[in-house]
């Protein structure tokens, strides 16, 4: 595996507020990895420090291996926070002036202009765009070059349903080309739906990080009912391996750990006495388990 | 280098602020020059109308010119502040740019601004000179157009800082024109043989006021701005362009950029 960036425990604060402690990370080629968090739990700010507009108050992170360089950015295509581009300028000019910088082809200009679906307001002044449209430009200079890393902070921002599908199908297209993407996002759904890699940001703590499927869904919701459900809370919590025992109405829900099945569970149940009328796998509810780590 | 430069002028030509402001100054410069040439005493039996003789018209415009430099720096002002609100500079270093090139670009715009106001006074100049059927040669005093250029380098350098401290055009820019009063209101307060070397009076006494007439100016260096003769007044003047430089891009990489 190749290593593309490595994010060595970046820790930077506002005054008081601690917008990053000590976050490590790795990322390889051709993983999409998506950073997850609510609002303000730093994914811009890591965003901004690895693309060189914010200075870290300690550790250090390298592209490729290598000390960070302007050239390592050049052939990177990103996305910060918000579209920024000259609004007196249009469409093309302003990625003409893009072109410049990232020293790519201006023949480039037209080619993200129809991906992003913007060819035919080519040459309207940028401030006279709605939010979605900006998104789209902000994301087709991003495409500038073809490079082979894509940045993307919460690249469906501001975009309507249909945008939104789009922008995921230009990110899974560009996904199996074999780029590399690092995605930040609030929304799970978004990442669930891209990401082969997650780290989980919640107020500047890595939280955790790993394939999306180990991250999102390592662990099992069971629900089981029996006659006497306070006699069945007791006696689950003297199983190992269970956890989170939790009344929700009439039935019983709990966290089986990794590597125990409702098999095992069911015997165990058995072995102390409990006859069970109903056992089951709770459908995998990342949405849970994502709030659960961030709470 | 030129491609920063070519990119700056990409950005601008489009911008209907820098026309205007360089439009204003085209305009205000020779008409104001032409206007103080009209202008009778009949008191005091001085011809004004010689001020479009050589070598008077270098002093006078260049003076008259200096005036209108002031719009130019707060152009710099404008265009260095928006890289900040639109946040177009966070984007050009995103995109690959670094922080010194960001400086030498506004440098180089800065250079080329000075460079094109410098060498429009002198097609003014030479074409009143030459209208008025003076004879002296056209070269004589020239030297008023090299230290022109040179204070409009240093306004617009101080106008670079500021913008780079601040960020904001409008406090900037406030900033920016009081910038003589505010300095003239410190060098109360600082014994007189440094109050003469801050840098808006050094830089301001660059085109001194002419002297009565205009026409007895005989000699650059007879003139005394306060008590730094000219000479001194421009190597301070340089040292403090190249300061101001050094210090915009140091404050540059001190702060993040949002
Ligand atoms: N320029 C700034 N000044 C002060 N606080 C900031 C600034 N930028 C971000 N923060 C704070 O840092 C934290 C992380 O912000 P951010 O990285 O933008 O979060 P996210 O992108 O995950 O929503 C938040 O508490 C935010 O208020
Ligand atoms: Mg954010």
């Amino acid at each position: 595996m190749e290593e593309i960036l490595n994010i060595n425990s970046i820790s930077k604060r506002y005054g008081k507020v601690k917008a990053l402690n000590n976050v490590s990370l790795q990322i390889n080629r051709g993983e999409i990895y998506g950073i997850l968090g609510p609002n303000g739990s730093g994914k811009t700010t890591t965003l901004g420090v690895i693309l060189g507009v914010l200075n870290a108050d300690s550790g250090s992170y390298c592209w490729n291996g290598k000390t960070p360089s302007k050239n390592d950015r050049k052939n990177i295509g990103s996305l910060l926070e918000t579209p920024n581009f000259y609004p007196y300028l249009t469409a093309r000019q302003n990625l003409s002036i893009a072109c410049e910088v990232k020293e790519v082809v201006q023949s480039e200009v037209d080619r993200v202009l129809n991906v992003v679906d913007l060819i035919n307001r080519a040459d309207s002044k940028f401030k006279t765009f709605s939010l979605g449209m900006k998104q789209r430009l902000a994301i087709a200079s991003a495409l500038l070059g073809n490079p082979e890393t894509l940045v993307l902070d919460e690249p469906t921002n501001g975009l309507d349903p249909q945008g939104i599908a789009e922008i995921r199908t230009i990110i899974l297209d560009l996904a199996k080309n074999g780029k590399t993407i690092i995605m930040a996002s609030h929304i799970l759904d978004e990442v669930e739906k891209t990401c082969t890699h997650v780290a989980v940001l919640k107020l500047g703590n890595l939280l955790t990080y790993g394939p999306i499927q180990s991250v999102l869904n390592n662990q099992e919701q069971v629900l089981v009912v029996s006659e006497n459900l306070d006699l069945l809370k007791l006696t689950l919590a003297q199983i190992d391996g269970v956890s989170n025992i939790k009344q929700i109405k009439d039935k019983v829900s709990l966290i089986l750990a990794k590597g125990k099945d409702i098999s095992y569970l069911n015997s165990a149940l058995f072995d102390k006495g409990i006859a069970v009328s109903e056992i089951g796998v709770q459908d995998s509810d990342l949405e849970a388990n994502f709030l659960e780590l961030i709470k | 280098m030129l491609d920063l430069l070519r990119i700056e002028y990409k950005k601008l030509t489009p911008y209907p602020t820098f026309w205007i402001i360089f439009g204003l100054f085209f305009l205000f410069t020779p008409f104001v020059f032409y206007g103080a040439g009209q202008i009778k005493f009949d008191a005091f039996p001085i011809d004004f109308a010689t001020i479009y003789n050589f070598p008077n018209v270098w002093n006078i415009i260049t003076y008259i010119a200096s005036w209108f430099n002031l719009l130019i720096g707060m152009l710099l002002v404008i265009i260095v502040c928006n890289e900040f609100s639109f946040k177009t500079f966070r984007q050009q270093v995103i995109n690959g740019h670094s922080k010194a090139d960001f400086i030498i670009s506004k440098i180089l715009l800065i250079i080329s601004f000075s460079l094109l106001s410098t060498l429009y006074l002198f097609f003014i100049g030479a074409f009143f000179g030459y209208i008025s059927g003076s004879e002296a040669s056209i070269l004589t005093n020239t030297k008023y157009l090299l230290i022109y250029f040179i204070q409009s380098l240093g306004y617009m350098s101080v106008a670079l800082i500021l913008a780079i401290i601040i960020r904001s055009s409008a406090m900037s820019i406030i900033l920016f024109v009081c910038s003589i009063f505010v300095e003239s209101i410190i060098r109360l307060f600082v014994p007189e043989v440094l109050a003469s070397y801050f840098p808006m009076k050094i830089i301001s006494n660059l085109t001194p006021f002419p002297s009565p007439g205009g026409v007895q100016v005989s000699s650059i260096n007879a003139v005394i701005t306060d008590s730094i003769s000219l000479n001194i007044s421009i190597i301070v003047a340089i040292v403090y362009i190249i300061l101001f430089w050094g210090f915009s891009y140091i404050i540059l990489t001190k702060k993040d950029i949002n």
